[in-house]
């Protein structure tokens, strides 16, 4: 159940910072053009610049770069959206953290933010602090209604699972949108658009990137913990899982074609990124979906999607 | 090797401030209920525990802390902070006491494997993720479902997309000048060369001294042929 004082919070405005993920850009662009398509649908447009680069938090979460080289950093692509005088809307759990609570830790301690523009000064900028960071679930949820009204492909006959990973409700369990044990917004966001829910009982456990477990300990740790939460989804036997985060996506997605490929099991689950579906939904082209990207195809899913929209209009005609 | 547990730490939290950039605080209110071991990743596969690592940071352990195995096992999910009645972060203090046991010379080969590629990308592009899939298995599967040679780039242009994400040039020249001017650079060249010291403990029974228990969803790791990972 969404929290009313975050809902209410939740300014949407006519344009919008997307503040574009790096594996959204170089794994999967799908998630960039969605949300530039079906945004517009919706009356809003997200602009992009070329002056923002990688959070760069992830640096600092990761250990391979001090707090205080990755602080002035994430102030710079904040700034960036600041000078254009737009909020910031995150494709990404990890974007979203990172920005967010830089920016708490940065608006809350005077001093740090001083010492941090003295060294944007030099290359001629200034972070204030004065714009909103949100979540695109958050910014989406608010837009329900307005997105069941705009829906001209439904998603009937199709059951999906959610993914909400963990950095958005787990490491704001105080102030996201949802509960961070059970959460339901992405459930409801499905409904609007006519999909059914396919339940399962590891929904809330991690992907397994671990973010840096993938690659320090991927065998031990990040593989086994996939391969976990996957046995569950498959057996709720679901068209699709629903995303919200790009590293989930990457994670679940390609770590399907590692277990196929040592003989794990069989694993052919589609991942789809929650903007990527209502594209979908609203009508957005295919191609600009970019499911092209995925390791794992979505013949099936789109073969299924379209019979069934074709039996649809033999009912109504 | 026993745990040798040392006096109760007093104003630990004060003590352990300057250490994390005062990013941590709390942990002195731990309860230790156990919740956050409970549902962690984690400890579910491996012999890692945060409620034990909180408790010997407080019995004021900090150095065997430093010096383990486990903590380079966190997954930064954060359930533990979503299920801890007293609110302690704990993945943040991870990610800090982390940069104490670099300090002490730990741990550096694991760090050296998220600068190579990612942030070296970072610093060389702008974007932490490389646009080259580096498994070639994935990338294959790619060039099958998009019927192209399998490469982002070609799917970005499939899409209307310039093959590339632009990164201005004023952006790179901001970004390496922070690098410079804060110390990133020269970390990014001292994490190149170092060698790590060998960590000391283990948390993990004294009669198995394994890095991770292998679980029960471990079958795969044995099949027969390592996939074939190469930078194309
Ligand atoms: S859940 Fe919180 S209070 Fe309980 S042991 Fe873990 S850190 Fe301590
Ligand atoms: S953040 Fe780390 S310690 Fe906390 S539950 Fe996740 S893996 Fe365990």
């Amino acid at each position: 159940m969404p929290r009313q004082e975050v809902l209410e919070k939740t300014k949407i405005s006519d344009r919008m910072f997307l503040f574009q993920p790096c594996v959204g850009s170089n794994k999967y662009p799908g998630l960039i053009t969605a949300s530039i398509e079906f945004f517009r649908k919706l009356g809003i447009e997200l602009v992009t610049s070329d002056d923002q680069t990688c959070c760069g938090g992830f640096l600092t979460f990761t250990n391979v770069a001090q707090p205080t080289s990755t602080m002035p950093a994430v102030a710079r692509n904040l700034a960036v959206a600041e000078e254009m005088g737009l909020d910031i809307l995150t494709l990404c759990n990890g974007c979203h953290t990172f920005l967010t609570e830089f920016s708490h830790f940065m608006n809350d301690r005077p001093p740090v933010k001083n010492v941090v523009n003295v060294i944007l000064s030099m290359i001629g900028r200034e972070y204030k602090g004065s714009q909103d960071i949100y979540h695109s679930l958050e910014i989406i949820y608010k837009l329900k209604e307005r997105i069941r009204e705009k829906v001209t492909r439904p998603l009937n006959g199709m059951k999906f699972a959610t993914h909400y990973g963990c950095h958005y409700l787990n490491g704001f369990k105080k102030t996201a949108l949802d509960d961070p044990h059970m959460p339901t917004i992405m459930e409801e966001l499905i409904e609007a658009m006519g999909g059914e829910i396919a339940e399962y009982g590891e929904n809330r456990t991690c992907c397994g990137t671990g973010l840096t477990q993938i690659i320090i300990n991927k065998e031990d740790l990040s593989l086994p913990h996939t391969k976990m939460k996957l046995d569950d989804l498959n057996a709720a036997e679901p068209d699709a899982v629903v995303v919200v985060c790009p590293y989930c996506l990457a994670q679940i997605d390609r770590m399907q074609q590692k277990l196929n490929y040592r003989g794990s099991g069989k694993y052919r689950v589609p991942v789809i990124h929650l903007v990527q579906l209502i594209g979908l939904a609203l009508g957005v082209d295919t191609v600009k979906l970019g499911f092209d990207a995925h390791a794992i195809s979505f013949r099936h899913f789109l073969k299924k999607f379209d019979s069934m929209h074709a039996k649809a209009e033999v009912h109504s005609g | 090797m026993h745990e040798t547990n040392k006096e109760w730490l007093p104003g630990f939290d004060k003590k352990f401030a300057e250490l994390t950039h005062q990013m941590v605080k709390d942990l002195e209110k731990c309860l230790q209920c156990g919740k956050c071991t409970g549902q962690c990743p984690a400890a579910k596969l491996s012999s890692y525990n945060p409620r034990e690592i909180i408790r010997d940071l407080r019995m004021g352990n900090v150095e065997k802390v430093i010096s383990s195995h486990e903590l380079w096992l966190c997954f930064f999910c954060s359930g533990c902070y979503a299920v801890c009645p007293r609110d302690i972060n704990f993945p943040f203090a991870i990610s800090m006491l982390r940069y104490a046991a670099l300090a002490q010379g730990y741990g550096w080969e694991e760090v050296k494997k998220i600068k190579d590629p990612y942030a070296q990308d970072y610093y060389n592009t702008g974007l932490s993720v490389n646009i080259n899939e580096r498994n070639l298995g994935i990338k294959k599967e790619i060039a099958k479902n998009s019927k192209t040679d399998g490469r982002i780039e070609t799917v970005r242009k499939k899409m209307g997309l310039p093959p590339k994400r632009l990164v201005s040039e004023r952006a790179m020249s901001e970004i390496k000048f922070i690098a410079d001017a804060t110390g990133m650079t020269d970390l990014f060249k001292e994490i190149n060369k170092k060698k790590a010291k060998e960590k000391q403990w283990n948390y993990g029974s004294p009669a198995d001294l394994v890095k991770v228990k292998k679980g029960p969803n471990q079958k795969f790791i044995d099949v027969e042929e390592e996939e074939k990972e190469k930078i194309s």
